[in-house]
């Protein structure tokens, strides 16, 4: 059955190759005040963050020259394994307790997410399983129903760490992945209200929800409190201006803006960098989706076609979210954003998944000319 | 239905346009932030991130008009610490400690605070230049030397409630301190460093120095002589009568300058915190109105002579009241002035006789004149807390109010007004602008900045009308009621006041302010000296203005002209002998007679003393007040009577 297989899609792994330079650069910059201060090397994250690329670049390569139908075998496997981890991640003394969230294994200062290997995971299952689904996706309850109870159970664990961000990701996920799989659209209509309807219960049972979800509207009506990240995020971006302060020249980073590293990397970015350095990276993102999706569209069977637009909207939806909490335009939601942000789980598993892309692109069904 | 792999397809692109805008949106986003939004984010992150150290300017000093210096600011250099950027908090302290010989404990202890700035000062002692610089030496990071800077009173309380104080920013608070504080203070210059957020220097960001620039000095027309006669006046009028408060002022009529101004109670400017608020808060000179009383019938009379409604020569008679409205407003003294002509109205200051002039002006006119001498609206002195005065509305005033007014009562006015308004008699018609600042001057060469210059309001009355009133004024002093102000040699006009002082709507008993208002030389005044005393309790004379304010005014006015070199004049007219202004008796020597031979005597005086008697006898041996001494009319005398007639 083997084709000979095309070439990388040389643009994924250019974008990639170029974003995770960024990152890397932007982390070093980011938290090296940070880092000095706390661990007494600036290095401490820059180091780190580039043991996980070189991971996640072999992970990334090996993923690309493995048959990505070998993994629809043990894409069950995978799913049970997620889900075992998520549950594990959130016995005390097992799990590590991190920012809030009981969301790490591992010992020291390395540790591994499961909420990141299970997003992949569970991609790889619903692709799994919605690609033998074709006949039934009219049906609420064979076709629509299962993939997303899975997808909630998954949420539900996630919510008992807490991890608003990873939940929402791997909702928008699961929600990309059912409308590309030809979910009926008065079924998601009615996941949307069902969601507002949620949404609205939660505010009616405690109004001041609303105040702190909105926050994010006017951040200086609580400068110091549910407002203090978002200031501090736009003190950066609007100070880096158009063309930014220069690399290595931000005040925010020191120690005034927190987390610079992971969540809000993107802020130190715009002002260092300014908005054409935003706009660059915000650009080969937008190249990625397109990239994606023409993977998806190309794709030898309609498993390839899932995964590869379950993957690139992963990366589509964290960005989105990421960039919006940066820019003040969405309730705060924590968030890494892909290839940029410092951590390990979340690095290694973006590169993981772009090998997967890039083997789907390889056995393309269609020449483009 | 089936999905096919056409519709899947479809669904694809869909995302991917989708995820695409949404993408594009955030950039859209971005450029709102970076572009349109980016100055004032900027603006309010350099906020955020600077610390600024602040330097003082040197404040400018305040000057007599011969270039005597009432205030100064001496500055020392202060040793100013930021915590957070001292590393080495230890060796630090142990340096500074040595340097400032302050206990290293003590330096150490501040060093640790959790405050921006702390300041590192041995005790109140002020640290010297050479101190300064070897902590500058020193050179430790986040120790800084900035200048900090004391008002200095060379002439102690003198003009404490002109001068004002200030603040321990140095700011102006009150007198010319807040009126001229943007010239005096200078400007603020500042170290500005960058600081990460918890207060430590951001690295490889440098400090920027801006200087502080010194204020420029102002020149008063005060004159330190002149002042330090008034004050002199006060404190022994004050010592006399123990009054509630007194106010004087020194003007030179012809360009408006106050040459001095002086109220009691004061206060030490260089620790106003010790004294009551309205003594640093009130000058009262400008701010305090009261009923003026007889020193307002010079309006009324110069607005007659103005309107040609009186001859002085005219004959006018006084029957010890003027009946207004059916009511009898009566003459201060008791039976009445009699015959007389208006310049003897004038002189004995005679209320029915001013009550007629105002009733030959009219209210219009009367209350035009009023207005145009500057009542009821402020002189625009350049000081700050200046009071407007009351007056009638016009159509509130009936025959009544009309005749009071005349004479000065149911109006209420400020001292400066009062002085203002004889201050255009005495320059020949002009109300002038009154100023208390002369010239802004450089502190540092003494160049003048800027001068100011004598302002004339309005024309009010004529020069030969100014002429006339100073000729009636010059005779209140030297003929009439005023006669206690009479300088050998120095021809003085003026006009007495005594006025009663309202209270809820009643006029207090025993409560007066006495007033005197004066000019000298009369043909040609360079002074105008007024004071009012308010509330005085003297030990052995009545209550009036003649008797109190007059003789101070005098005085004032005679040490004034002979320390300004004017030469005397022998021009004027002669001083009239007599005890006129008020009716006082000089009590005969009733010692040795009968009692029926000191009765007789008491009312043949032709003072009208009652007489008390004590103890049994034929002779009187004894009297209380004693022969010679001067009563009220009417006071009553005691006879200690005895047995045995004294010898002599």
């Amino acid at each position: 059955m083997q084709r000979a297989w095309e070439k990388f899609d040389i643009v994924i792994v250019a974008v990639t190759l170029v974003l995770l330079g960024m990152g890397l650069v932007m982390v070093h910059s980011a938290s090296s005040v940070i880092s000095a201060q706390k661990f007494h090397d600036p290095y401490f994250y820059a180091k780190r963050q580039l043991l996980w690329a070189g991971l996640g670049l072999g992970s990334m390569f090996t993923l690309a020259n493995i048959d990505y139908h070998r993994l629809r075998r043990y894409a069950p496997h995978i799913a049970v394994l997620s889900f075992l981890f998520l549950a594990v991640v959130l016995i005390p003394g097992v799990g590590q307790i991190r920012g809030g969230s009981r969301a790490w294994l591992g010992i020291g200062t390395f540790g591994i997410q499961p909420s990141e290997f299970a997003k992949l995971g569970l991609i790889l299952f619903l692709s799994h399983y919605l690609a033998d689904a074709r006949g039934r996706m009219h049906s609420l309850l064979r076709g629509f129903l299962p993939p997303l109870l899975l997808a909630l159970i998954a949420v539900g664990l996630i919510m008992l760490e807490p991890d608003l961000g990873q939940s929402v990701v791997i909702m928008g996920t699961t929600v990309i992945l059912l409308f590309a799989a030809g979910a009926r659209v008065a079924h998601l209509a009615g996941l949307a209200g069902l969601g507002l309807l949620g949404f609205a219960g939660l505010v009616a049972a405690a109004p001041y929800r609303i105040n702190r979800i909105l926050a994010f509207l006017d951040p200086w009506q609580d400068p110091l409190g549910n407002g203090y990240q978002v200031i501090q995020s736009l003190y950066a971006l609007g100070s880096g201006g158009l063309v930014g302060l220069g690399l290595g020249n931000s005040h925010q980073k020191y120690l005034y803006l927190p987390e610079p590293q992971t969540d809000f990397v993107f802020a130190i970015l715009g002002e260092e960098l300014g908005f054409l350095g935003c706009a660059a990276a915000l650009s080969l993102f937008a190249v990625l989706v397109w990239r994606g999706f023409r993977t998806a569209m190309f794709a030898p069977d309609d498993f390839g076609a899932l995964l590869a637009s379950g993957i690139t909207g992963m990366i589509a939806v964290q960005v989105l979210i990421n960039v919006g909490v940066v820019t003040g335009s969405i309730p705060a939601t924590g968030i890494t954003l892909p290839f940029i942000s410092f951590g390990g789980s979340s690095l290694t598993l973006m590169l993981t998944g772009v090998g997967i892309l890039l083997n789907i692109s390889r056995q393309s069904a269609y020449r483009v000319a | 239905m089936r999905v096919t792999r056409g519709i899947m397809r479809r669904r694809f692109v869909l995302l991917m346009l989708g995820l695409i805008t949404a993408i594009a949106a955030l950039i859209a986003r971005l450029a709102y932030i970076q572009a349109v939004q980016s100055p004032w984010l900027t603006q309010r992150a350099y906020d955020l991130w600077r610390r600024d150290i602040p330097l003082e300017g040197k404040r400018g000093s305040i000057l007599d008009r011969n270039g005597k210096v009432l205030t100064y600011t001496a500055t020392a250099p202060t040793v100013i610490a930021v915590p957070r950027q001292v590393r080495d908090k230890d060796a630090a302290a142990a340096k500074l400690a040595s340097v400032l010989g302050m206990p290293v404990q003590k330096v150490r202890d501040l060093l640790g605070r959790n405050q921006l700035l702390v300041y590192l000062a041995p005790g109140d002692r002020r640290i010297t230049e050479a101190q300064a610089e070897a902590v500058r030496a020193l050179g430790i990071p986040g120790v800084y030397i900035s200048e900090k800077g004391k008002r200095v009173y060379p002439f102690g309380t003198l003009a404490a409630q002109v001068l004002g104080i200030t603040g321990t920013d140095n700011q102006g608070i009150t007198g010319i301190e807040k009126q001229y504080d943007s010239v005096l203070e200078g400007e603020r210059g500042s170290i500005t460093l960058f600081a990460q957020a918890n207060g430590e220097r951001m690295p490889d960001t440098g400090e920027q120095y801006v200087p502080a620039s010194d204020g420029q000095d102002v020149q008063l027309t005060l004159d330190v002589g002149i002042q330090q006669f008034v004050e002199r006046e006060i404190e022994q009028a004050v010592a006399e009568y123990t009054p509630d408060r007194a106010t004087a002022i020194v003007e030179d009529p012809k360009t408006g300058e106050i040459l001095a101004m002086a109220n009691y109670p004061s206060f030490d400017p260089s620790h106003w915190q010790d004294f009551p608020p309205n003594t640093y808060n009130q000058n009262l000179a400008i701010w305090q109105t009261f009923e003026p009383g007889s020193t307002f019938k010079v309006v009324t009379l110069s607005a007659a002579l103005q309107e040609g409604k009186v001859n002085l020569n005219d004959r006018f008679y006084d029957p010890g009241y003027y009946e207004v409205a059916g009511h009898r407003i009566k003459c201060w003294k008791a039976g009445g002035h009699g015959s007389e002509s208006f310049l003897n109205v004038v002189e004995n200051s005679c209320n029915p006789g001013f009550i007629a002039l105002g009733e030959r002006l009219g209210k219009e006119t009367l209350f035009s004149y009023i207005r145009k001498f500057g009542f009821g609206s402020k002189t625009g002195i350049d000081l700050p807390g200046e009071g407007n005065g009351i007056l009638f509305k016009l159509n509130q005033v009936g025959p009544l109010e009309l005749a009071t007014t005349a004479f000065g009562q149911g109006v209420s006015v400020t001292p400066i007004q009062q002085v203002m308004a004889v201050g255009a008699v005495a320059n020949g018609g002009l109300l002038m602008q009154p100023h208390v600042v002369k010239a802004i001057v450089d502190h540092e060469t003494g160049e003048v900045v800027k001068t100011v210059d004598p302002t004339v309001v309005r024309r009010v009355i004529s020069t030969q009308t100014a002429a006339q009133v100073r000729q009636a004024l010059e005779s209140v002093v030297a003929r009439g009621s005023g006669t206690n102000a009479y300088v050998d040699g120095y021809r003085v006009a003026g006009k007495t006041g005594t006025a009663q002082v309202a209270k809820n709507g009643r006029y207090e008993p025993g409560h007066y302010i006495v007033s005197f208002i004066g000019m000298a030389p009369a043909d040609d005044p360079k002074l105008v000296a007024y004071i009012a005393i308010d509330n005085p309790h003297p030990q052995d004379r009545p209550v009036f203005g003649g008797q109190i304010a007059a003789p101070i005014v005098g005085r004032i006015l005679a040490d004034s002209l002979a320390y300004l070199g004017v030469p005397k004049s022998a021009q004027g007219l002669p001083k009239k002998p007599r005890w006129n202004d008020t009716p006082m008796v000089e009590v005969p020597n009733f010692v040795g007679m009968t009692l029926d031979q000191a009765k007789r005597a008491a009312l043949a005086s032709g003072a009208q003393l009652s007489t008390e008697v004590q103890g049994k006898g034929p002779y009187v041996i004894w009297q209380s007040p004693q022969a010679g001494q001067k009563v009220p009319d009417g006071s009553t005398v005691r006879l200690y009577l005895g047995n045995v007639k004294p010898p002599g």
